[in-house]
């Protein structure tokens, strides 16, 4: 049943590149349903062999590069059409008679074909039968890009997909497939990168215009300017370097020059051209819209997964008389469980929050609930990964103990035969310098 | 350079597409480093600042600007010409749309009645009818551009030739500029502001013989110059004369430190040198409210380090001093200090004016576009018929329809 719950709309989104295929290459479709199928089996086989022959994150780093590299190439396309007039004869030409070759819709099928296996075979990753569950998706894909090649000829001709439309629902449709599963969602990173790239910018943007420090402003001008250093703003710009290239394509049709009717004597012959012309660009119009609401989804999926993150509430632990925090290893709470098991330290006015997990190495790690970026509203884990419920970053189970960028803060600790044992104030120092500094500390976890 | 080569070169460098081609490139470069570098655009900087193939690429953009504005100019210039009858030969490309009607008839005193009452001003010559209306956005784009090239052109003038010198500016001291030829810092004011944006004022006077004797003012925004550098105020300080003696060291120690203690609670760490004490200072927050910079009422809280062990707190005013079980901290001076750059830097001026020819530009571009656009026909009359062109800036709808009805008035009577 939950393996239908995800299939359902693989499938589907699956359903949707093929028909877009098949309708934007229509004098190709049997190349397209073949090389998409075929492409497809290989995805998923490549995906099989990654996931078999790489431990942690590194298949799903390789994929999420690959969806990366697709979002470039949409992004170069877009740029290309919304710059590139077709001015020169010879240049449209050239483009109509590329669009139209057999190497395109072989080339465009089979990429999309390989990245959408790719991405549904990691979102399998770790089910009870792959040997099983592969073969069928990969059958499925066959029959579904079958089944769609015979009911697009059913679809009215007035549907038109233009080369620019068709790589902007295909990509969205990608996107939308790999928001399903967090380890894939390239949103969320996104996010988290334009955050800091905005951080940085204006850090640059003040020293280089010799602009004063913080304290001399008012508050009220600071808190605008404070303003681009939070989460929105990577929100908001991750949201526009994210559907930019789909309005680029909206934008390139809009502005597509409409015919030369000026050797046209009658006015009604001329007003008819220029309606027929702008009717027609309404229809190309309709599959970067389509591919617009498709990439909100996607949107919509990683902001507001349907991932259950595991997120205990944090036990309350004190110190011995020396100061040190010891959490028994064994007992009611097995450390080494592969869980994230969270712990809230009060001392005086004083708490601190942190974890103790066990990293896919089976080695114990102790870090803070926080990171030393976002605000702390601590982490939850989920396949592999523990995520940053503030910027929603994923970070890989095998990099969590290590110092950087969204991880949890390392903290210092020793596995003795007893359990972990904690410094206290080591604690508390670490979780105000990293984490109280920002004074906006919430009391317990999410 | 041969004309075959300067051609292709020459389009390459006036493409519309060139910015955002070089754009893309460092967007490129700048996700490359992302993946691997926290601090990617400071990386980014860094490796553009070093790299002459990456400098000359990024200064394809201010070339393409005003290779850019060279060509509309020039077109703007061809087009007046041939509005006004001074050019025979039309280039299409200056046009929108070319239209050739053969046979055509000579009443081009039909349509210039029709095109003044659509509210076009038209002159009409023996062969030629010109009607126009509207402003031209040209000196908008032409602002534009020039914005453009010089926002690019500060950039990387920034990025390669800035030069900063970090000083101490502190009362009574001379000015430490890279020279060393700074007059006297007469006096470090900290003020209360009213102002819109800033909550304070700094100003650093510094006496100045070789004006007269009057004092130089350094501010905040914009920054002054000295000798051709900004004097770019940073962080507040306070530069602290303090005696020390402990039971383990009866000669004691004296010295002028430095300490970035500003706002109160700041804490800045002081080394006694040759000896296991280390002391942390801070400015107290006075109990009024007060800000003991600006007042210049100053108390010092002190910890006293010995290796880890803190053996010493207390606090003591400017002028006085605190003794305990042996220990002695006195504090005879305390003078404002500004921790402060000597920015040379002639990328700022450009970049400051790239931004006030933006929003003139774009003060001019908006309101002609919305309400005035320009548009403009020519029609000529030939020996085999008519030829007419068309070019709107805004309004093409519509302009191009009462092209196309002057041009069904040109047809041959047997159509009419």
């Amino acid at each position: 049943m939950v393996l239908a719950y995800k299939l359902i709309p693989l499938l589907v989104a699956w359903a949707g590149i093929m028909l877009v295929l098949a309708r934007g290459v229509s004098g190709r479709r049997f190349v397209a349903a073949v090389a998409g199928s075929g492409g497809f089996a290989c995805g998923v086989a490549g995906a099989s062999a990654l996931l078999h022959f790489f431990q942690g994150d590194a298949p799903f780093a390789f994929v999420k590069m690959l969806l990366g590299v697709i979002f470039l190439l949409l992004w170069t396309v877009s740029v290309a059409v919304a710059y590139c007039r077709p001015d020169h004869d010879a240049v449209a030409a050239l483009r109509e008679r590329w669009s139209n070759s057999k190497l395109f819709a072989a080339v465009t099928a089979s990429l999309a074909g390989v990245t959408a296996g790719v991405v549904c075979a990691c979102c399998f990753a770790g089910c009870q039968k792959p040997w099983l569950v592969f073969p069928c998706l990969a059958a499925g894909a066959a029959v579904i890009a079958v089944a769609v090649l015979v009911l697009e000829r059913f679809l009215p001709d007035a549907v038109v997909v233009s080369p620019a439309g068709m790589a902007a629902v295909v990509s969205a449709l990608l996107f939308f497939c790999s928001s399903s599963s967090p380890r894939l969602d390239l949103f969320a990173p996104l996010t988290m990168k334009m955050m800091k790239f905005a951080h940085d910018f204006v850090h640059q943007f003040f020293e280089s215009m010799l602009i004063p420090d913080h304290m001399f402003f008012t508050s009220t001008t600071w808190d605008i300017i404070g303003l681009l250093f939070g989460n929105g703003v990577g929100f908001w710009a991750a949201l526009f370097i994210w559907f930019t290239p789909i309005i680029l394509v909206i934008i390139a049709v809009t502005l597509e020059p409409l015919p030369l009717v000026g050797t046209l004597r009658q006015g009604a012959q001329r007003r008819t051209r220029l309606a027929a012309a702008l009717r027609m660009r309404r229809l190309r119009l309709a599959t970067p819209v389509i591919a617009l609401v498709i990439s909100g989804s996607a949107v919509y999926e990683s902001r507001f997964p349907k991932v259950e993150y595991w997120d205990p509430k944090p036990l309350v632990v004190s110190a011995t008389p020396s100061g040190e925090i010891i959490i028994a290893d064994k007992g009611e709470i097995e450390l080494n469980d592969g869980k994230l098991h969270k712990y809230l330290f009060k001392q005086g006015g004083n708490e601190a929050r942190f974890f103790i997990i066990a990293t896919l190495a089976g080695k114990l790690t102790a870090v803070l609930d926080a990171c030393s970026i976002c605000k702390p509203d601590g982490y939850g884990q989920t396949e592999g990964v523990v995520i940053c419920y503030y910027c929603k970053t994923l970070i890989p189970l095998e990099t969590v103990g290590k110092p950087g960028g969204c991880n949890p803060v390392p903290l210092p600790f020793s596995v003795k035969s007893d359990g972990v044992h904690i410094d206290s104030i080591t604690l508390v120092n670490l979780w105000n310098d990293t984490v109280q500094s920002t004074t906006r500390v919430k009391k317990g976890a999410r | 350079m041969n004309k075959s080569l300067f051609r292709p070169v020459w389009r390459i460098l006036a493409s519309r597409a060139l910015p955002p081609v070089v754009i893309s490139m460092f967007l490129l470069l700048y996700i490359g480093i992302a993946f691997d570098n926290e601090d990617a655009l400071m990386a980014l900087i860094d490796i553009v600042g070093s790299n002459v193939m990456l400098v000359s690429l990024f200064a394809l953009i201010p070339l393409n600007r005003v290779v850019r504005l060279l060509e509309e100019f020039r077109d703007l210039l061809t087009r007046r010409q041939l509005l006004r009858g001074k050019k025979e030969a039309v280039l299409e490309s200056l046009f929108d749309e070319t239209v050739k009607i053969d046979g055509a008839g000579s009443r081009f005193s039909g349509i210039e009645r029709r095109l003044a009452n659509s509210g076009y001003r038209t002159v009409a010559g023996e062969d030629s009818l010109v009607a126009w209306r509207g402003i031209s956005t040209f000196p908008a784009r032409a602002l534009f551009l020039v914005a453009s090239a010089f926002l690019f052109c500060g950039v990387l003038i920034s990025l390669n030739g800035r030069v900063t010198y970090r000083g101490t500016v502190i009362e009574g001291e001379k000015l430490p500029t890279s020279t060393g030829e700074g007059g006297i810092v007469e006096r470090i004011v900290l003020a209360k502001s009213t102002g819109r944006f800033m909550a304070k004022t700094l100003t650093m006077a510094v006496a100045s013989p070789e004006h007269g004797g009057a004092d130089r003012i350094f501010g905040l925004y914009p920054p002054a110059r000295d000798n051709g550098a900004f004097v770019y105020p940073r962080y507040l300080g306070v530069g602290l004369f303090f005696r020390f003696s402990a039971p383990d060291m009866p000669g004691g120690y004296e010295t002028h430190a430095i300490l970035s203690i500003y706002p109160p609670g700041k804490e800045a760490s002081e080394e006694i040198p040759g000896s296991p004490y280390r002391i942390i200072f801070s400015l107290v927050p006075p109990d009024d409210g007060s800000d003991p910079y600006m007042t210049g009422r100053m108390s010092f809280l002190f910890k006293l380090l010995k290796g880890k062990d803190v053996v010493l707190t207390g606090k003591a005013p400017a002028g006085g001093e605190f003794s305990q079980e042996g220990y002695s901290l006195s504090f005879p001076d305390a003078r404002r200090l500004v921790i402060t750059d000597f920015i040379r830097d002639p990328g700022v001026y450009l970049i400051w004016s790239s931004m006030m020819l933006f929003i003139v530009a774009g003060c001019i571009w908006a309101p002609v576009k919305i309400f005035s656009p320009r548009r403009e026909m020519l029609f000529q009359k030939g020996l085999d018929g008519c030829r007419a062109w068309s070019r709107a800036e805004g309004r093409r709808r519509a302009h191009a329809g009462v092209f196309h009805e002057a041009l069904d008035a040109l047809e041959p009577v047997r159509h009419l």
